[in-house]
């Protein structure tokens, strides 16, 4: 029971930094149509950008700042090359902006080289808030839990409560409409590219210490940002937020119960077989849980994707 | 044929169509013969190596381009089927008695085969919808079977891989594949026909709708043709041709690893595809060419070529969304007006100062990386055939100084060849 | 009388609480030139996009020569002989004009998804869409991308491709939408050449060309049909009067 609780808390830290990424995207998805392949790239960028800053001016002055630089590189890339590919169509979009994460990686690695920084926890935050049954919970995870639900209560104050939250609300949903009632939609679309790759620039700041900030950073975590929009529906903010706190439990889960593959087949009905070298199935019998954990969001999305293609609170297909 | 052979000549249209089979035709026999004797100029193994690879990739990308430039799916994950087939012929190498009765160039039509089969499960459900949610389901299946390769240890061998040795399979008329140069010409050999298959199939009706679906769905389906199964007959096509290109790494490499199957792989044929052009046949055949050439010439002389070839990949998203293929056919416009000599010296006077201010900007760069990366007190770096010291101004000032001059002249100079094109594309006048 | 070409009984169609066909029954013989015409937003395109299967109905049924419709595809109408035409030009921009009329050929000349048949080789395909292109009058720009043709020539195509896989239901969508006085004339002429013979049902906002081209005409107005049958009845009634002009005038004001 308390290893459950604690499972919750790992899990719940896991999908709300995962909610971090799918919101700025699914923002960015519905306004513009786009899917921002490099939108793990800004999250790598911001934990980079956050090293940086931290060796000069200390944590918290890097997390206030290494979001603004990288909302505002992001703002950029939308102004001079978004936009620009905007009229070549969707797929172009969708190339450039793989493309463009491709270049970031090589970047990163040209300036701060292959391994992992020395990136790590604030001291004020290096210690243990509370026990569970003789598991610790580090601070610096409630620091995040904090962080992440304050953000989505501001995200949700402003799109729910504000003039430009109104007309991004209703881009959402008709977004010819709002540019026929005369908006100024491609500053919009600058704005919202601008805030979601800074969400994104928050998200690795308060994830480069505990994740690790490396090179790969954005590669491990992109894929997943993506199965996390497109199971929770393209377009849906709820979805993305319910998607995300999914996999972030589903994972976390499956690392920390080790299922075998073995009993769940024995106990559905199936018996062992004796000579297992024999088999060819016999890497499905030694399967284990967390062996798996990390494709499990795969294969919910790919069967999501057969069975409700637009996702689980989602409306549009396309 | 018989309906080529009994055309009246004195028809326009008729006499139009016999010329265009010589046309058609002309292309291959030469690419042929090319491939023939090029060992002949090339003779050492490395050059061998990099023809093979070359070959491989011009299968994949033009495979690749089936869905991508002619029937408008993204795939973020293809390079699962030629994968799967390249494991499938790996695992046919080692089944000794099979392996032995058949002959080793007949392996690829293995390989395809489970390419396709492959394409025929995951195309069930894919193929629905292109765009987006196509995107999607390709990179979720892609890097789920990438996982499953550390996973199915069975099949894909995990970490280490398969290997096998091709020179069991039975003797090809006394050929045993020992040699590179006799690879090589199976491999040559495979390229042709897969390339002529591939053309072919673009003629075909089920081709012909693939483009028509491609711009224009909806209006498709009110000629009668579903277009979730045409897509579908695309995928499962490309994937047999993907897995073909598998095959044929796995004769040349004889191992394949979770490298042949991961998302970077997928990505790397997109970029080749993307930067050889989708719009024209002939184009992921040009990305194949060049894209080979900088990775095996340019990883060489720099550790940052990857950021050279992403930049160029980025470059031709934004700026020449055609790729090289469509850079090429921009030409023939002018070309049948007559008026390409006029571009000439406008090309020189920009691109030649464009290159060297290109290039002095690569000399900044490599700078920059050797004075951060370097081991401390190893300021001596040696570029473009001369070495210096990577941490004296004079260094930096000469890179810089070409880096402006060369791109400032471009700049000034480009005005003047915009008009030389604008006229080169305008149809009478001084020609 | 033999089975009716198109047959719609209780057909209705909401998108949400808005109740936009509001139960249609129409009765179309065969060779039959059937104009439906009404005021904007009566909801004639979205009756065109109920008997094509572009849109689910909510309720009623669509038959063609006497078979049920409901469930099929829009492909699978295709095949049955239902051809038509979009209010918005709807060609393959990108494909050259000649191929444009050829992929409209190739169902019909029974290629299916065949990937064994070369379609150059086949000479009754090339000889069928010059044919079209010449009934068109676009043989001149056979070789051109069909986006860089003109409106009225897009338009043209559009029917051609409509007409090109031989279907005996032809259904125009405001084919002289937006054309000036001669392409209106040009078109006009065009749709009684390339029709003869077939059964045809057209939306029109002309009412030159609908009084030249019907037999028969039905007025949609609010998603309902408020009178049909010949020109010159449909222009006596006063509920056409009142309820079509009416509205035809206030659109205009």
């Amino acid at each position: 029971m308390d290893l459950i609780l604690v499972n919750l808390i790992d899990g719940l830290v896991t999908g709300l930094l995962l909610f971090m990424l799918s919101a700025g995207l699914t923002l960015i998805f519905s306004m513009m149509g786009v899917l921002n392949f490099a939108h793990a790239s800004f999250y790598m960028l911001g934990a980079y950008f956050a090293y940086q800053i931290s060796i000069a001016l200390g944590f918290w002055m890097g997390l206030l700042i290494a979001p603004l630089i990288v909302g505002v590189l992001g703002a950029g890339v939308e102004r001079y090359g978004l936009r620009r590919v905007h009229q070549y169509g969707h797929v172009p979009e969708l190339i450039f902006t793989f493309g463009l994460a491709l270049l970031i990686e090589e970047m990163v690695q040209f300036v701060w080289g292959k391994n992992q920084m020395p990136y790590s926890v604030p001291e004020i935050l290096n210690f243990s808030a509370f026990a569970i049954s003789g598991n610790s919970i580090p601070a610096y995870k409630i620091f995040m839990i904090f962080i992440s639900i304050s953000i989505f209560i501001g995200l949700l104050y402003v799109l729910t409560k504000t003039r430009v939250g109104m007309i991004i609300q209703a881009a959402l949903s008709y977004p010819r409409t709002v540019e026929a009632l005369g908006h100024n939609v491609p500053l919009i679309f600058m704005g919202v590219f601008g805030v979601g790759t800074a969400l994104a620039g928050v998200a690795g700041v308060i994830a480069g210490p505990v994740l690790g900030t490396f090179p790969g950073m954005a590669f491990v975590l992109g894929s997943i940002v993506f199965v996390t929009i497109v199971i929770g529906g393209l377009g849906s903010l709820w979805g993305a937020l319910f998607a995300s706190l999914l996999i972030g439990w589903i994972t976390t889960f499956a690392k920390a119960y080790n299922v075998k593959m073995e009993s769940i087949l024995n106990a559905i009905g199936f018996t062992t077989p004796e000579n297992m070298d024999e088999s060819m199935l016999r890497d499905l019998w030694s399967l284990t849980s967390p062996q798996i954990a990390d494709i499990l969001p795969y294969i919910l999305m790919v069967l999501i994707l057969i069975f409700r293609p637009a996702g689980l609170f989602g409306k549009r297909t396309q | 044929m018989n309906d080529q052979i009994t055309t009246d000549p004195s028809k326009p249209a008729q006499r139009m169509r016999a010329g265009s089979l010589t046309l058609t035709l002309a292309p291959w026999i030469i690419s042929a013969v090319f491939l023939a004797i090029l060992p002949q100029i090339f003779t050492n193994n490395s050059t061998l190596t990099i023809m093979n690879q070359m070959s491989i990739t011009i299968v994949f990308a033009l495979a690749y381009n089936m869905l991508l430039g002619q029937g408008g799916m993204l795939s973020f994950g293809h390079a699962v089927y030629a994968g799967v087939g390249g494991f499938a012929a790996m695992h046919i190498m080692n089944m000794s008695d099979f392996f032995a009765s058949i002959p080793l160039v007949v392996l690829p039509v293995f390989a395809g085969l489970f390419g396709m089969g492959l394409a025929m499960i995951v195309g069930s459900f894919s193929t629905r919808g292109a765009g987006t949610v196509f995107a999607m389901i390709s990179l979720g299946v892609g890097e789920l079977i990438a996982a499953c390769s550390v996973i199915i240890v069975a099949f894909f061998g995990g970490e280490g891989g398969v290997s096998g040795d091709r020179t069991y399979a039975q003797p090809f008329f006394g050929v045993e594949f020992l040699q590179q140069i006799e690879v090589y010409y199976l491999t040559a050999a495979w390229v042709i026909i897969s390339a002529a298959l591939m053309y072919l199939w673009s003629r075909t009706p089920v081709g012909r709708m693939a483009n028509a679906v491609r711009d224009n769905p909806e209006r498709a389906e009110f000629l009668g043709y579903s277009a979730r199964w045409v897509r579908f007959y695309s995928f499962v096509a490309s994937g047999f041709f993907a897995g073909v290109s598998g095959g044929l790494f796995a004769i040349n490499y004889e191992i394949l690893t979770e490298e042949n199957l991961n998302t970077a792989s997928s990505g790397v044929i997109l970029l080749v595809t993307f930067l050889g052009g989708v719009g024209y046949f002939f184009g992921p055949i040009i990305g194949a060419i060049v894209f080979t050439l900088l990775q095996t010439v340019l990883s060489l002389s720099t550790e940052l070529w990857a950021i050279y070839a992403g930049s160029l990949f980025l470059a031709t998203v934004m700026f020449f969304p055609g790729g090289f293929a469509g850079l090429i056919m921009m030409h023939v416009a002018p070309f049948k007006l007559g008026k390409l000599r006029l571009l000439i010296m406008p090309y020189i006077k920009t691109l030649i100062p464009a290159a060297i201010g290109i290039l002095g900007l690569a000399a900044l760069v490599e700078m920059t990386f050797h004075v951060r990366h370097a081991a401390a007190g190893d300021n001596e770096m040696t570029l473009f055939w001369t070495t210096f010291d990577s941490h004296s101004l004079i260094a930096w000032a000469i890179a810089g100084a070409v880096t402006l001059i060369g791109l400032g002249i471009a700049r000034v100079t480009a005005p003047s060849l915009k008009e030389a094109w604008d006229e080169a594309n305008t149809a009478g006048g001084a020609s | 009388m033999s089975t009716p070409a198109l047959e719609l009984s209780g057909l209705k169609k909401s998108f949400g609480k808005a109740e936009i066909i509001r139960g249609i029954d129409l009765s179309i013989g065969k060779a039959e030139r059937h104009a439906i015409i009404g005021p904007n937003g009566a909801g004639k395109s979205t009756l065109f996009n109920l008997i094509t299967a572009r849109f689910a109905p909510t309720a009623g049924t669509v038959k063609l020569h006497g078979e049920n419709l409901a469930g099929l595809e829009p492909y699978q109408i295709n095949r049955k002989g239902l051809s038509r035409s979009f209010q918005i030009t709807n060609i393959f921009p990108k494909m050259s004009v000649f191929e444009n009329v050829r992929c409209a050929l190739l169902w019909s000349q029974g290629y299916k998804y065949s990937f064994w048949n070369l379609v150059s080789r086949s000479r009754l395909l090339t000889e069928g869409a010059d044919a079209i292109l010449e009934q068109i009058n676009l043989l001149e720009r056979r070789d051109l991308p069909a986006g860089t043709l003109s409106y009225a020539e897009q338009r043209a195509l559009e029917i051609g491709i409509t007409i090109a896989g031989g279907a005996d239901v032809i259904m125009l969508d405001e084919p002289t939408a937006g054309m000036s006085n001669t392409e209106t004339d040009y078109i006009t002429d065009l749709i009684l050449k390339v029709t003869a013979g077939k059964t045809l049902i057209m939306v029109e906002h002309d009412m030159g060309v609908v009084f030249g081209l019907a037999d028969r005409i039905s007025v949609l107005v609010y998603g309902e049909i408020i009178a049909t049958g010949a020109p010159a009845d449909v222009r006596a009634d006063p509920k056409v009067q009142e309820a079509y002009l009416g509205a035809a005038l206030e659109a205009e004001h």
